[in-house]
């Protein structure tokens, strides 16, 4: 008689990896269902970070009831189709990314007024002004001595805005992507803050290879 | 029962037949099972898409993290394993059950390494841009390929006596640079943290 103690052994594991993968193909990119995920889901805001009260203090009205602008991500090109701007509102808050796929690019942050309209401010002076319509955001970007009309219509998971920060072999990059409703990407990387055009990113999933190194562009919110 | 491995080797083009040398079958078999396992295991890591990410245990702050600690674990059964098979083969003094000692700590080193592999090659991927990942990736398959056959061999009986130990150092080798080159330099990069 053999032994069979090795075969369930192997069997056991066998089990525990299907179980693993059937998980993770249920839950890896859709919910967070599992603990404490720490990779936002841009559909979704996991649920976390909507339940706290966002950071309205000024506002006299609890942020439940701020209906006035709708969250959702916007996605675009300048009129002169020479660069790309993305917007994700989030509560009353607006980040954005102004990003020309070469060497010039933006975050600009700042509020959105229950009419619509906001104003976002970067750290190098940037300034994007525009106004949510239906479905569509329409403004002007102020880059250096240029203005720049944009156009951002709402944009749908996949596509929207995604950023990635890590250390790779000791330089700090910061990488930028802005997902078009088309599919097509404009994005740059930064390596210790020479900006460069960025590699492709998968849009289903953040993952991005840079310099070698595997990382995964999340969804940007403010 | 019957010698039903050697239903595996007739594919496979060897000179001379399995069913006239039995003890061929004992070394073919668990080397055939093993090479499949951890070939496949690299191909399936190489040829499908990373996914970055998977789902995560509650109470640690990265995958990264549940995984080091996981791999902890297992590394820790296994130098249970090294103890105990020195006790098996009576090279240290042991109690006299050290050998259900030695096989428990060991299937449960297996299952919590599982995991682990899984989410690497789901996630992750095998990777080769640099040599600790390189060397990470490949003994990780063969890892799990030579505890396959570690697990066959086991099965045969009035094998010669320096088989299991060499295979099993070898799976526990293999282990230990796979615990190097990831928990260690995981908990070395970002502090021993959850």
């Amino acid at each position: 008689m053999k032994r069979s103690g090795p075969l369930f052994t192997l069997l056991a594991g066998l089990l525990v990896a299907l179980f693993m993968l059937s998980l993770n193909a249920t839950t890896g990119t859709r919910s967070t269902s599992t603990g404490s995920e720490s990779s936002p889901d841009a559909a979704s805001v996991s649920p976390t970070p909507t339940a706290t009260p966002a950071p309205s203090e000024p506002s006299p009205s609890p942020s439940p009831s701020k209906t006035a602008v709708p969250n959702g991500d916007y996605a675009g090109r300048t009129d002169d189709d020479s660069s790309a701007v993305a917007v994700t509102l989030r509560d009353g808050k607006a980040v954005a990314y102004f990003c020309d796929g070469r060497d010039q690019e933006s975050w600009l942050k700042g509020d959105v007024k229950a009419d619509g309209s906001m104003r976002l401010t970067s750290r190098s002076g940037g300034v994007l002004t525009g106004e949510l319509t239906g479905k569509r955001i329409r403004g002007t970007v102020e880059m250096g001595q240029q203005d720049y009309g944009f156009t951002a219509d709402k944009a749908v998971k996949p596509s929207g805005l995604y950023r990635a920060t890590a250390t790779v072999r000791g330089a700090e990059v910061d990488g930028g992507w802005i997902v078009l409703p088309d599919g097509r990407q404009v994005g740059i990387v930064k390596r210790d803050g020479k900006p460069a055009a960025a590699p492709l990113i998968d849009p289903e999933t953040g993952a991005v290879t840079v310099d070698g190194q595997q990382l995964t562009a999340r969804p940007v919110t403010p | 029962m019957t010698v039903d491995p050697n239903a595996a080797t007739q594919g496979f083009p060897s000179p001379d037949p399995a069913h006239r040398r039995p003890g061929a079958a004992r070394y073919l078999v668990p080397a055939l099972v093993a090479g499949a396992v951890a070939v496949g295991l690299g191909v399936y890591g190489k040829v499908h898409d990373p996914e970055g990410t998977a789902f995560n245990l509650a109470g640690f702050n990265s995958t990264g993290a549940v995984k080091s600690w996981l791999a902890t674990a297992a590394m820790g059964f296994a130098v249970v394993q090294f103890v105990s098979a020195l006790m098996v083969y009576g090279r240290l003094p042991g109690p006299s059950w050290s050998g259900v000692l030695h096989r428990w700590s060991g299937r449960i080193a297996f299952l919590v390494a599982v995991p682990v592999a899984v989410h690497c090659l789901y996630a992750l991927g095998y990777q080769t841009y640099e040599p600790r990942v390189l060397w990470h990736s490949l003994l990780g398959c063969f890892f799990f390929g030579a505890f396959s056959a570690k697990m066959l061999l086991l099965r045969s009986e009035r094998l010669p006596g320096w088989v299991l130990p060499i295979v099993g150092g070898l799976v526990f080798s293999a282990l230990t640079v796979v615990w190097l080159t990831s928990a260690l330099w995981f908990f070395r990069t970002f502090g021993v943290t959850t």
